[in-house]
C-alpha cells in the first residue's frame, strides 16, 4: 500500500471518497487495534478510529507520503489521540480523587455512570501505584494535586526538566500498564 | 510479526458507515482541498484574457511569425481567436447565423486577414474583441438575472454548434484561450502555463460535465464513471454516461484518477490519453474510451 499512499493522499485531497473508503478497509483495523491497545476500551478506541479518519480526510495535506507511509501516520495520529484521552481521563480521575478526599461520603446516587467511573478509577489508581517512586509522586503532584511542572519540581527539590522526564517515563508506562488492566477488568 | 500487524483488531460492526458518515459531513464529498475560491464565468474569462494578453506582450516580431497551430504563425491564430470572439458576439446578440458555424472554417478569413499586418495591431484587435465579449456577456448576465423567469435565465447561447449556458460558454472561452496561449508558449519555446486554481477548477468541471456528450456522439455504452482529477483546481464527480446509467453509482464503471491540468489539455486534444497515464480501477478498456472520447471536446 505505501507505494501508492501519494496517490492515495491526492485522492482524497481531491474529496474522492472512494479513497477514504479504500484507506479505511486497509487500514482501520490496524487504527482500532493500536488504539485499542492504548485505551483498554472498544467504545472508546471507536471514537479515536472515528476521530483519525475524520481528521484525515478533513486535513488530507497534514498528511506528508515523503515523510512515511500512511498507515504510520494513521497509527502514530491514532496513538497520539488515544494517549490524550487516557490523560483527560486521568485529570478526570485525578478531580474525582479530590473531590472524594474534600466532600463528606454520602449515600451513592445515580448507580450505573457512577459505578463505572468508580472501577475506572480504581484501575487508575492502581496502575499508579505499580509506578516507581519518584515517577508515581510526580504523577500524584501533577494530576491528583494539580500541581504545574515547575510547581511539582519545587516540591520535590528536583530540576524541572527532571519532572517533565519523569512525568513522560510515567505516562508511557501508564499507558502500558492500563491497556493490560483495563482489558482485564472488561 | 510487526507492531502493526499484532495490533490489527476485528472492526466492530457498524464502524465503517459511521466513520464514513461523520467524515462525509465535516467535509462532503467532490470538493478539492486547499480550497479555491468560487468566481464568476465572467471573472474566469477576464483572467485567461489578461493571461493571453500579458504572454503575447511578451512575444519578439520573430515570434509572432512562428508556426503556431494548423499552418498558422502566432498572429494567424491570435486572428482566428479574433474572429471565435466576434462569433461569439453575434451569439450573445442571438444571430442564428453562428449556431452551427463550424469552429476554425468561420473565423478562417480573420486568422488569414493578419498576414502583413502589425503585430501589436492584431493584438490590440483581439483585446478589444475580448473585452466587447466580457460587456456583453455581462450585459447579458444582468439581463437575464432581472429577467427571472428560469425559461429566460436559462437560455442557451447556440455557437459553433455548442448549445450552452451563457456561463459555460465563458468558461469554453476561457478554455480556448489557455489552450490557444500554450499552443504560442510551445511554438515559441515558453514553457507551458497552467490557469489560476478558480479558473481550473470551472474548467475541469465544465469538462467532467461534457463527458457524457463527447461519450454519446462516440457511441459509448452506459457506464459510470468516477472521476478525479487531482491538484490544485481539482475535484471528484460522478459521471453517468449513456442511457440508464447513474442509476446505482459505483456498482458497474470505472475511476480514472489524473492531474486536473493534464485532463484538461487531454480535453483540449493537446495530449492523447496514453501520454496522460491516468489510474484506472476497473474495466480499462472503457476508460480508454471515455479518454479517447474526452478529445472529442476540443474545438481547435
Amino acid at each position: 500500500m505505501e507505494g501508492s499512499d501519494a496517490l492515495l493522499a491526492a485522492r482524497l485531497a481531491a474529496g474522492d471518497d472512494h479513497a477514504l473508503a479504500e484507506v479505511f478497509d486497509q487500514l482501520a483495523p490496524s487504527v482500532f487495534g493500536g488504539a485499542l491497545r492504548v485505551l483498554g476500551n472498544g467504545s472508546t478506541a471507536q471514537d479515536v478510529v472515528q476521530d483519525v479518519f475524520v481528521e484525515l480526510w478533513s486535513h488530507p495535506d497534514r498528511y506528508d507520503p515523503m515523510a512515511g507511509s500512511l498507515r504510520t501516520y494513521l497509527i502514530v495520529l491514532a496513538r497520539h489521540r488515544a494517549v490524550d484521552l487516557l490523560r483527560s481521563e486521568l485529570r478526570r480521575v485525578a478531580r474525582q480523587e479530590r473531590h472524594y478526599r474534600l466532600t463528606p461520603a454520602e449515600p451513592p446516587g445515580a448507580p450505573g455512570d457512577e459505578v463505572m467511573a468508580a472501577e475506572t478509577a480504581s484501575v487508575v489508581r492502581a496502575a499508579v501505584q505499580l509506578l516507581p517512586d519518584g515517577q508515581r509522586r510526580v504523577v500524584e503532584l501533577a494530576y491528583f494535586e494539580g500541581l504545574t511542572c515547575r510547581e511539582v519540581a519545587n516540591a520535590m527539590g528536583i530540576p524541572e526538566g527532571t519532572a517533565k522526564s519523569r512525568l513522560r517515563l510515567a505516562m508511557a508506562k501508564l499507558e502500558t500498564v492500563l491497556d493490560r488492566q483495563l482489558l482485564e477488568s472488561t | 510479526m510487526s507492531t502493526a500487524e499484532r495490533d490489527q483488531a476485528t472492526l466492530p460492526m457498524g464502524l465503517r458507515e459511521r466513520v464514513m458518515t461523520a467524515s462525509l459531513l465535516a467535509r462532503g464529498a467532490g470538493r478539492a482541498l486547499p480550497e479555491v475560491p468560487d468566481i464568476a464565468a465572467d471573472e474566469a474569462f477576464a483572467r485567461a484574457a489578461d493571461a493571453f494578453y500579458g504572454m503575447l506582450g511578451a512575444l519578439s516580431e520573430d515570434g509572432w511569425k512562428t508556426q503556431a497551430l494548423r499552418g498558422l504563425d502566432v498572429q494567424g491564430l491570435v486572428g482566428h481567436l479574433t474572429g471565435v470572439e466576434e462569433d461569439t458576439h453575434r451569439a450573445l446578440a442571438g444571430d442564428p447565423a453562428v449556431a452551427d458555424a463550424e469552429h476554425v472554417e468561420s473565423t478562417q478569413d480573420q486568422a488569414v486577414r493578419q498576414a502583413g499586418r502589425s503585430p501589436a495591431l492584431t493584438r490590440d484587435e483581439w483585446h478589444h474583441a475580448a473585452e466587447v465579449t466580457l460587456e456583453l456577456a455581462r450585459a447579458a448576465g444582468r439581463d437575464r438575472a432581472a429577467g427571472g423567469a428560469g425559461e429566460h435565465r436559462a437560455a442557451r447561447l447556440a455557437v459553433h454548434g455548442m448549445r450552452l449556458p451563457l456561463g459555460d460558454l465563458l468558461v469554453v472561452r476561457a478554455f480556448e484561450l489557455w489552450v490557444h496561449d500554450n499552443d504560442i508558449r510551445r511554438a515559441v519555446g515558453l514553457r507551458p502555463s497552467v490557469p489560476d486554481p478558480p479558473v481550473l477548477r470551472l474548467m475541469s468541471d465544465l469538462a467532467a460535465r461534457m463527458l457524457p456528450y463527447a461519450a454519446a456522439r462516440m457511441g459509448l455504452h452506459p457506464m459510470d464513471v468516477h472521476l478525479v482529477l487531482t491538484g490544485p483546481g481539482g475535484g471528484t464527480w460522478d459521471v453517468a454516461i449513456g442511457r440508464g446509467a447513474g442509476g446505482d453509482p459505483g456498482q458497474t464503471g470505472v475511476t480514472i484518477v489524473t492531474d486536473a491540468v493534464s485532463f484538461c489539455r487531454l480535453a483540449a486534444n493537446r495530449l492523447t490519453p496514453a501520454e496522460l497515464g491516468p489510474h484506472i480501477t476497473g474495466d480499462e478498456a472503457r476508460a480508454a474510451d471515455v479518454l479517447a472520447a474526452a478529445t472529442a471536446l476540443a474545438l481547435d
